[in-house]
């Protein structure tokens, strides 16, 4: 989707539910509310949505003003206004944030867009991140770096589970890992993390695949999860730790502090014995062992 | 004090924010960090998938920002009650279904701290607002 359709609603506070409830019925998952610096009270907001330029749009569009204008019997409401929005533009106000980022002993987040003359010993990946997760700045992600840099051996087959621009698993095999499968149920992402493994050469080290972990089979040396609690924990109970190989490694992270006991009572059921926790800020990192108890 | 650029509630459905709209262009063109906010939302609502969790963000002029959750959007919980999939295209014209006086103040305390009311009273009588322009009735 290159661009989009943005629908903005000028109306006073107490009407702006109202609004949001006829955009959202056409609009791409959900609606925002904006106010000025002096908050709800000071006057009115702005409802916007964003409608995709598909087949649907011309219709979409007709039906929010039919909606509207039935709405506007009832309380005033503003006639909305259109705009066309490219995704390129929003997408460079972030990506202007984003600059060469050392984490680690070694590693080096080159965005694809930002020059870097790498130093003796420097593990550079480039990164074009696009709208998948996983741009290196984050807390969780960095945790899964460092772990990484320490963990992987030469040789070692490793498993990324949510791979989001792919990172991880490009890291891994820069890392000096024999094989690594990326999986992700977005297919944004594993276009994303495609290109990410194609312009860092390592396409013959990394396979990415749309999926669950319904698809995976094999075991690994290194499982590496950086999700979220909820999810991790569905996964335990889904095989994740029977995809560990004994003595393997599970890395999990995306995961807040206060959330922290949960992953791990749903690891320890399944066999796996916690060796470390990290943490930055309100994150955490999960480190387990297979294996490392019999009962 | 830090000064305050905007004020931006997202209603999204719980742990499901990523960079695409509305999320996107609503946050980019206030220079924050996307996916730091994608990322700590869909971490805070994970628990409540399937649910629109609304957060409110508060962006200051240096770029950070701090969010806080709110209660459903009223239209969510209004058409839970009267067990409606959606409101009346015609509000005006066209009733969906109705909720009773009760159900109406039970809406009203749980929206209150979001509704800025200064009473309940003043709370039931938005609600009742937002009914009435979804084509809900209130019956008693």
């Amino acid at each position: 989707m290159d661009w989009w359709l943005e629908v903005s609603v000028p109306v006073e506070n107490e009407a702006a539910e109202a609004v949001a409830d006829v955009l959202s019925r056409y609009a791409y998952r959900g609606v925002v509310i904006e106010a000025g610096p002096e908050g709800w009270n000071a006057g009115p907001v702005v409802v916007k949505a964003y409608l995709p330029a598909d087949d649907q749009l011309r219709a979409n569009k007709r039906r929010i003003e039919e909606a509207l204008w039935h709405l506007g019997q009832i309380r005033p409401v503003s006639a909305p206004t259109f705009r066309s929005v490219a995704e390129a533009d929003w997408a460079k106000a972030w990506k202007e944030r984003l600059n060469v980022l050392h984490v680690g002993r070694h590693i080096v987040i080159r965005p694809s867009w930002r020059d870097y003359t790498p130093t003796p010993g420097d593990i550079v990946i480039r990164l074009d991140p696009g709208m998948a997760f996983g741009t290196g700045l984050h807390p969780t992600t960095q945790m899964c770096l460092v772990a990484l840099e320490e963990m992987i051996y030469p040789g070692a087959e490793v498993l990324d589970m949510g791979t989001g621009s792919g990172i991880l698993a490009i890291a891994a095999a820069k890392l000096g890992a024999g094989q690594v499968l990326a999986v992700d149920n977005d297919p944004i992402a594993v276009g994303t993390a495609r290109g990410n493994v194609m312009i860092n050469g390592v396409q013959e080290t990394v396979s990415v695949v749309r999926g669950s972990l319904a698809e995976v089979s094999g075991s690994y040396d290194l499982v590496v999860v950086n999700i979220l609690s909820k999810v991790i924990v569905e996964m335990m109970g889904e095989g994740l730790a029977t995809r560990v190989r004994p003595d393997g490694v599970l890395i999990a992270a995306g995961i807040l502090a206060d959330q922290g006991a949960e992953v791990v009572t749903a690891m320890e059921r399944r066999g796996l014995a916690l060796v470390e926790q990290r943490q930055r800020g309100d994150w955490v990192c999960l480190v387990a062992k297979q294996g490392y108890f019999s009962g | 004090m830090k000064k305050i650029k905007a004020v931006v509630k997202l209603q999204i459905e719980a742990g499901k924010a990523n960079p695409a709209p509305p999320v996107g262009p609503a946050l980019a063109q206030h220079g924050i960090n996307l996916m730091q906010f994608c990322k700590e939302y869909n971490a805070r609502t994970a628990g409540q998938i399937g649910n629109i969790i609304p957060a409110e963000i508060t962006i200051y002029h240096d770029k950070t920002f701090k969010f806080v959750l709110k209660t459903p959007p009223t239209p969510d919980l209004l058409r839970k009650a009267a067990g409606v999939e959606r409101g009346s295209a015609e509000p005006n014209r066209e009733k969906v279904g109705s909720i009773t006086r009760a159900q109406l103040e039970e809406i009203a305390k749980l929206k209150m701290k979001d509704l800025n009311a200064i009473s309940l009273e003043g709370a039931i009588r938005q609600i009742e607002g937002t009914a009435r322009s979804m084509g809900i009735e209130i019956v008693d």
